[in-house]
């Protein structure tokens, strides 16, 4: 079965998918932080802002429209924080785009400004996992401090998420096979724990199996892993061209736009 | 010299107390094939797990002429491959590199050795250029080949299998044959299709309920008409 994969487009080449997971990494955290820590009031340094995540989107070669999509997928709970602002503030404020301006009121502009940095930060994370393979960001985060265990067990679920879901859906395929008229509320409960309970067990099952493959390779308890990271010129030029774009629009631009 | 696999009057019982091997002996020497067929829930996977120490019942085994308990484990382990029925449970990690480079790890060898022998490994079964690939993005096919990888870079002496052709389509299943054939190491597969056994194998165990019912040539074993139809198997149609 085929999935879609949060890291579909990583396999790419480019000079973005080359660089160094933890650099790649380190430059989005950073980028998130000073784009939330922006004015709740200004719209038009965050359009600046979303010129270095877009640039790095269209270098590295991923299609728009996927990334679109994906952001898309995990709005709707930003949408309806975004929306609720209106509600309760109502101050009136000037706004002025270009030769532009019109009365708004505050709630609105804050509502955009919640929008603007949720997808300026988005594009940021689609473009660290869309060119970053799951398997290097984790070697990365493993070499930047966090817990091994944390790591192994992100390992794990990224590696076997795909197999439940293939079989949470021959689960449903099999009872939609013979589900032939509505069964009433009860009866689909009792399946649904029925099914949730099959697989449950299947993966106490599969955590056995994989336990055993582990064992029968000399697995001892320590988590051993052969590190290919390497830092290397381009991704130190990568981080600085990301510290100046950054301290640039925050120190430059910023006061002039607000 | 030492056999392979020796095994005295083993016998395993389920957690639950439902026999599962009842008095097993059997030698196998280095350098063979053989083939452990017998109908599903005759107890072909658990002696696999048994030589592997993943079993522990009443009896004797040895491998490779060291006992299997917890002393020898680690040692044992270096010396036996053992490939699981499901690929999914073989590949855990998150790229064929790193799954395949996960036993030589554990053996302590140097980063520049463990390099060279996942890309033996790779090489051997055809998947040389997958280093970087998700095991969630192989077919069928490739996922079998790379679990045999994982166990071909630590270079043991023996290889279990287990039902290594289900769910292969004849394509696939012919180059596993290929592989599996060229492979020196000493092989046990366990399988109930009789063909690949009969193609694989010049030595076939029949096991059913637990126990040893033959012992002997593949051919002749496979080709007795009443014994396999006796035991819920067929007779092989053809050598492969």
């Amino acid at each position: 079965m085929h999935h879609a994969h949060i890291d579909k487009f990583a396999y790419q080449d480019s000079a973005i998918h080359r660089l160094d997971s933890r650099v790649k990494f380190l430059v989005v955290l950073v980028f998130t932080a000073v784009v939330i820590s922006l004015p709740r009031t200004s719209l038009s340094i965050l359009a600046c802002y979303a010129i270095g995540p877009f640039a790095i989107l269209v270098w590295a070669g991923i299609p728009l429209k996927f990334v679109f999509k994906q952001i898309l997928l995990v709005s709707p709970f930003v949408i309806v924080l975004a929306l609720s602002c209106p509600l309760y503030d109502r101050t009136p404020v000037a706004v002025s785009f270009g030769p532009f301006s019109w009365q708004s009121s505050l709630g609105w502009l804050r509502c955009f400004v919640i929008l603007g940095k949720f997808i300026v930060t988005m594009l940021a994370l689609i473009g660290l996992v869309s060119t970053t393979r799951f398997s290097d960001l984790l070697a990365g985060l493993q070499k930047l401090g966090m817990p091994k265990l944390l790591t192994i067990q992100l390992g794990f679920l990224y590696r076997y998420i795909f197999v439940l879901i293939d079989r949470a859906h021959h689960i449903l395929q099999a009872r939609a096979g013979r589900k032939l008229r509505n069964l009433g509320f009860k009866t689909e409960l009792r399946t649904a724990a029925s099914m949730l309970g099959s697989l449950f067990i299947r993966s106490i099952d599969t955590a056995e199996h994989i336990s055993i493959a582990m064992q029968a390779r000399g697995f001892d308890g320590n988590w051993r892993t052969l590190s290919k990271l390497k830092v290397r010129r381009c991704d130190l030029f990568f981080a600085l061209t990301a510290a100046v774009f950054m301290s640039g629009l925050y120190f430059f631009v910023k006061p002039i736009l607000q | 010299m030492s056999k392979a696999i020796e095994i005295e009057n083993f016998t395993y019982r389920y957690p639950d107390g439902t026999p599962a091997l009842s008095d097993i002996s059997l030698s196998v020497e280095h350098g063979r094939k053989l083939a452990l067929i017998g109908p599903n829930g005759a107890g072909k996977s658990t002696l696999l797990l048994a030589m592997a120490g993943f079993a522990k019942g009443t009896g004797k085994v040895l491998v490779d002429g060291l006992e299997v308990n917890s002393k020898n484990l680690k040692k044992i382990r270096t010396r036996l491959g053992c490939c699981l029925e499901n690929p999914d449970d073989q590949l855990f990690m998150p790229t064929l590199f790193d799954d395949v480079a996960f036993g030589p790890l554990n053996m302590g060898l140097e980063p520049e050795q463990i390099k060279s022998r996942v890309a033996e490994a790779l090489a051997t079964v055809g998947l040389a250029k997958m280093a970087d690939k998700a095991p969630h993005h192989l077919s069928a096919g490739q996922k079998r080949a790379a679990a045999i990888a994982t166990i071909l870079a630590m270079s043991p002496r023996i290889i279990t299998l287990d039902e290594p052709d289900g769910s292969l389509d004849p394509r696939n299943r012919n180059n596993l044959m290929k592989l599996l054939k060229s492979l020196p190491q000493t092989l046990i597969i366990a399988t109930c299709n009789m063909n690949f056994a009969a193609s694989l194998a010049d030595r076939a165990v029949l096991l059913d309920k637990g126990r040893i019912i033959a012992d002997g040539e593949a051919q002749k074993i496979m080709s007795d008409a009443d014994l396999m139809t006796e035991h819920g198997l067929e007779l092989a149609q053809r050598k492969l």
